[in-house]
C-alpha cells in the first residue's frame, strides 16, 4: 500500500489536531490585539484544562460536564492571576524581559502541575462512546466531531464577542490605538486582564477537547503553545481567521508529513514551516494588520 | 542598552535592601559610560585576584566544578551579550550553538583524533558558520517574531541531533571525549580546568572590551538604539547583525568546545531549550549592554541551579517562580543603579520617620 492511500485518513486526524492549534492560536491573538504581548505560557492553559478535569473527575469523582466546567474556570483565574503577577508589574518593561517571565510562568505552571498532580500522562473517557464512524472509507473518531463542534462554537462566541459587544471594541480599540482608547475613558489594562481570562478559557476547552484523543502529560503545553503560536502566525499574525486557517493548515501538514519522513522529524515540521513562514511571507497567509511585508 | 524605565521606589525594595547593599560593594553597574567600561580601574584588579585565589582558598572539588561550569555558562553569557545587550535583539536558539561546538569538539576528537586545540578552535568556527547561514535569512525579523525564529531554530538543530545517530550518536550522544591538553599538558583535574575556562574567558572578555571600544561595537550600540537612525546614518544594518549574531555564536562554540572536554560526553539534552532560557536570564539579571553583569549573572545563575538541584522534584518550580521574582524585582539587571536605588531607600526611611513626627 503507497503512502497515498493513508492521506484522506491522516487529513482528517490533522483537521481535529488543527483545530486545537487554531484554539491555542486564537488564544495568542486575543491577547496580542488587546496589547500586543505574547504570552509564551499559552500552551499550559491547554495542558492545565485537560489534567484539571481528569483530576475532578478521577479523584473528585464530579461528573463529567460539571468537572469540566470547574477545570475552565480554575485556568480562567489561573489567567487571571498570571497577568495580576507577572505580566501586569512588568507591563512597561522590554520585549525580552515579559518574554522571559512568560517562559518562567510556563516553567512554573508545568512542574507544578506535574508535582500536583502525578507526571503521568492522562487520558480523559471520550464525550460519546469509543465506536469510530466509517465516512467514506475514512474512520473517524466520534471525538473528532465533538472537536470540530466545540470549536465552531467558540469561533462564534469569538466572533460575537468582538464584533457584537462593546466590551470587544473597547479590546479592538486598545490594540490599534492605545492613546486614542486612553482618551475615550477605555482602561487598558483591565483590557488586558480581561482577554487573558478569555484566552486562558479558550486554552482550557481546547485542553479538555484534545485529551480523549491524545495523551496529556505535564510537559505537554510548551509544545502545543509553540505550535499554536506558529498556526497563528502561517495564518496571518492578529488575524482570529488567520489563526483558524493556520491552525488547520499546520495541523493538516504535520499529519501528512508522518507518511512522507521518519516519524522522529514531526516536531521539525512545525518549526520548518515556521522559518519559510516567515522568510517568504512574514505577513501570513490572509495577511496581517500588524506587520507590513516590506519592512518589520 | 534597552531603554530602562526610569523607576520610581517601591516599598518592596526594603525586603532586599542588606543584601542589596553587600551586592553593590561588588557587583559592576552596567549603567556605567561605555567609555569608562574599556579603561582600567580597580575593582577590575579586585576581580582577577578573587578569580585567581578563589579555587585556593577554598580547596573543594564540588566548588571548583560549580566554577568551571560558572566560566562555561560566563562565556555563553558573554557572547550572547554581544548579540542581546549590545544590539538589542532576541535569540532563543543560542543553545544550538553551544551544541555545535560541544559536537564538532566531540566528533573530531573521538573519530579522528584530533589535537583538542584544534578541535577547539574548529568549533567556534563551525558554530560561526552555522550562524552565518542561519542568521541571513531570520535576523530580518524582530522582536518576539525574532525570539520564535531562534527558538524554531533550537528545536530543529535537537531533532536533527536526536535522528542521526550515526554522526552524534542520537539520544545517547557521544562519550569519551579526551581532556582538553596543550603542548602535552593534559587538564585533568577540576582545578586545572577552572584556570583554562577562566582564562579563556579573561581573553574573551579583553576582546569584547576592545570590539566595544571599536567602531564595530559603536554600530551595535546603534543598532540598538534605533535601526532607523542607523540606517539613515550609512550603517549596514543586516550585517552589523549579522556581525552581533556570528561573534555570539562563535563565543558559544568555544564554550561547547570546553564543556564536551570537561564532561567528556555530548548528549542533545544538554542544549534544549531550558539552557537557552538560562543563558538569557543570565545578561538580563547581569544587565544588558554591559560585559561584567553576564559574568555575574552566570556565576549566580550556576550557583542558585546547583542549589535548587537538592530540592529533587521542588527544583523546577522553584526555579520558575525565582525567575520571575527576580525580573520583577530587577527587570534592568541586578546591578543596575543600586547605588541610586539604595539612596531612595535610605531617604524613604528619613522621609518616613519626617512624616511621623510631623503627625506626632
Amino acid at each position: 500500500m503507497t503512502p497515498w492511500a493513508y492521506i484522506p485518513q491522516l487529513i482528517s486526524a490533522g483537521i481535529t489536531i488543527g483545530a486545537i492549534y487554531a484554539l491555542v492560536g486564537l488564544g495568542f491573538v486575543t491577547i496580542a490585539r488587546a496589547s500586543q504581548i505574547i504570552n509564551f505560557a499559552q500552551g499550559e492553559f491547554v495542558m492545565l484544562g485537560g489534567v484539571i478535569t481528569f483530576f475532578l473527575l478521577k479523584r473528585g469523582g464530579l461528573p463529567y460536564p460539571l468537572a469540566a466546567l470547574v477545570a475552565v474556570i480554575s485556568v480562567v483565574i489561573i489567567g487571571f492571576l498570571l497577568h495580576i503577577l507577572v505580566v501586569y508589574p512588568l507591563r512597561k518593561a522590554s520585549i525580552p524581559i515579559l518574554l522571559m517571565a512568560t517562559l518562567g510562568a510556563s516553567i512554573f505552571l508545568s512542574s507544578t502541575s506535574g508535582l500536583t498532580f502525578g507526571t503521568l500522562p492522562k487520558a480523559l473517557p471520550p464525550f460519546s462512546g469509543n465506536q469510530s464512524l466509517q465516512i467514506g472509507g475514512i474512520f473517524i473518531v466520534p471525538q473528532s466531531l465533538w472537536v470540530l463542534g466545540a470549536t465552531f462554537l467558540l469561533l462564534v462566541f469569538l466572533y460575537l464577542l468582538s464584533h457584537r459587544t462593546l466590551l470587544g471594541k473597547a479590546m479592538e480599540a486598545s490594540s490599534t490605538d492605545p492613546l486614542g482608547a486612553d482618551l475615550l475613558g477605555i482602561s487598558r489594562n483591565l483590557m488586558v486582564f480581561l482577554a487573558f481570562g478569555v484566552s486562558a478559557g479558550m486554552g482550557a476547552i481546547a485542553g479538555i477537547l484534545i485529551t480523549p484523543i491524545f495523551y496529556t502529560s505535564y510537559n505537554a503545553g510548551t509544545m502545543l503553545g509553540l505550535k499554536g503560536f506558529i498556526a497563528a502566525v502561517l495564518g496571518g499574525w492578529g488575524k482570529n481567521s488567520g489563526a483558524i486557517l493556520g491552525g488547520f493548515v499546520l495541523g493538516a501538514v504535520e499529519s501528512l508529513s508522518v507518511a512522507f519522513i521518519p516519524s522522529g522529524y514531526k516536531d521539525a515540521v512545525a518549526f520548518v514551516i515556521l522559518l519559510l513562514i516567515l522568510y517568504f511571507r512574514p505577513k501570513g497567509i490572509l495577511g496581517s494588520p500588524y506587520i507590513d511585508s516590506r519592512r518589520w | 542598552m534597552v531603554d530602562s524605565n526610569q523607576r520610581e521606589f517601591r516599598k518592596r525594595d526594603l525586603f532586599y535592601v542588606v543584601p542589596l547593599w553587600f551586592l553593590s560593594l561588588i557587583l559592576p553597574d552596567p549603567h556605567l559610560d561605555h567609555r569608562k567600561e574599556s579603561r582600567f580601574r580597580w575593582r577590575d584588579l579586585f576581580y582577577l585576584g578573587a578569580l585567581l585565589l578563589l579555587p585556593l582558598m577554598w580547596p573543594d572539588t564540588h566548588l571548583h566544578h560549580l566554577m568551571v561550569l560558572a566560566g562555561i555558562n560566563a562565556i555563553l553569557a558573554l557572547g550572547l551579550s554581544l548579540f542581546l545587550g549590545y544590539t538589542g535583539q532576541i535569540s532563543l536558539g543560542h543553545a544550538a550553538f553551544f551544541g555545535t561546538g560541544a559536537y564538532t569538539t566531540a566528533i573530531l576528537t573521538t573519530r579522528y583524533a584530533f589535537p583538542t586545540l584544534v578541535a577547539f578552535l574548529a568549533s567556534a568556527l563551525a558554530a560561526a558558520a552555522l550562524a552565518y547561514l542561519i542568521g541571513k535569512p531570520i535576523l530580518k525579523l524582530k522582536g518576539y517574531f525574532l525570539a520564535l525564529a531562534t527558538l524554531g531554530f533550537g528545536e530543529i538543530f535537537l531533532v536533527i541531533v536526536r535522528e542521526s545517530p550515526n554522526l552524534t550518536g542520537g539520544v545517547i550522544g557521544i562519550f569519551g571525549i579526551p581532556w582538553f591538553s596543550l603542548a602535552g599538558f593534559s587538564f585533568d583535574t577540576y582545578l586545572k580546568q577552572y584556570y583554562l575556562i577562566w582564562g579563556v574567558l579573561i581573553g574573551l572578555l579583553l576582546f569584547s572590551k576592545n570590539l566595544i571600544r571599536s567602531k564595530m561595537g559603536r554600530a551595535f550600540l546603534a543598532v540598538a538604539a534605533s535601526e532607523d537612525a542607523a540606517s539613515t546614518v550609512g550603517m549596514k544594518v543586516a550585517q552589523i547583525k549579522i556581525g552581533a549574531f556570528v561573534l555570539g555564536a562563535a563565543f558559544a562554540g568555544f564554550a561547547g568546545s570546553l564543556f564536551a572536554c570537561v564532561m567528556s560526553t555530548a548528549n542533545p539534552e544538554a542544549f534544549s531549550l531550558s539552557l537557552s532560557i538560562l543563558i538569557i536570564m543570565m545578561v538580563i539579571l547581569g544587565g544588558m549592554g554591559n560585559l561584567y553583569g553576564p559574568i555575574a549573572g552566570a556565576i549566580l545563575l550556576t550557583w542558585l541551579v546547583d542549589i535548587l538541584g537538592k530540592y529533587q522534584e521542588y527544583s523546577l518550580p522553584i526555579y520558575g517562580l525565582i525567575l520571575i521574582l527576580l525580573l520583577i524585582s530587577f527587570p534592568d539587571g541586578i546591578g543596575t543603579r543600586l547605588n541610586i536605588r539604595l539612596i531612595y531607600l535610605i531617604s524613604y526611611w528619613g522621609r518616613k520617620k519626617r512624616r511621623e513626627r510631623v503627625e506626632l
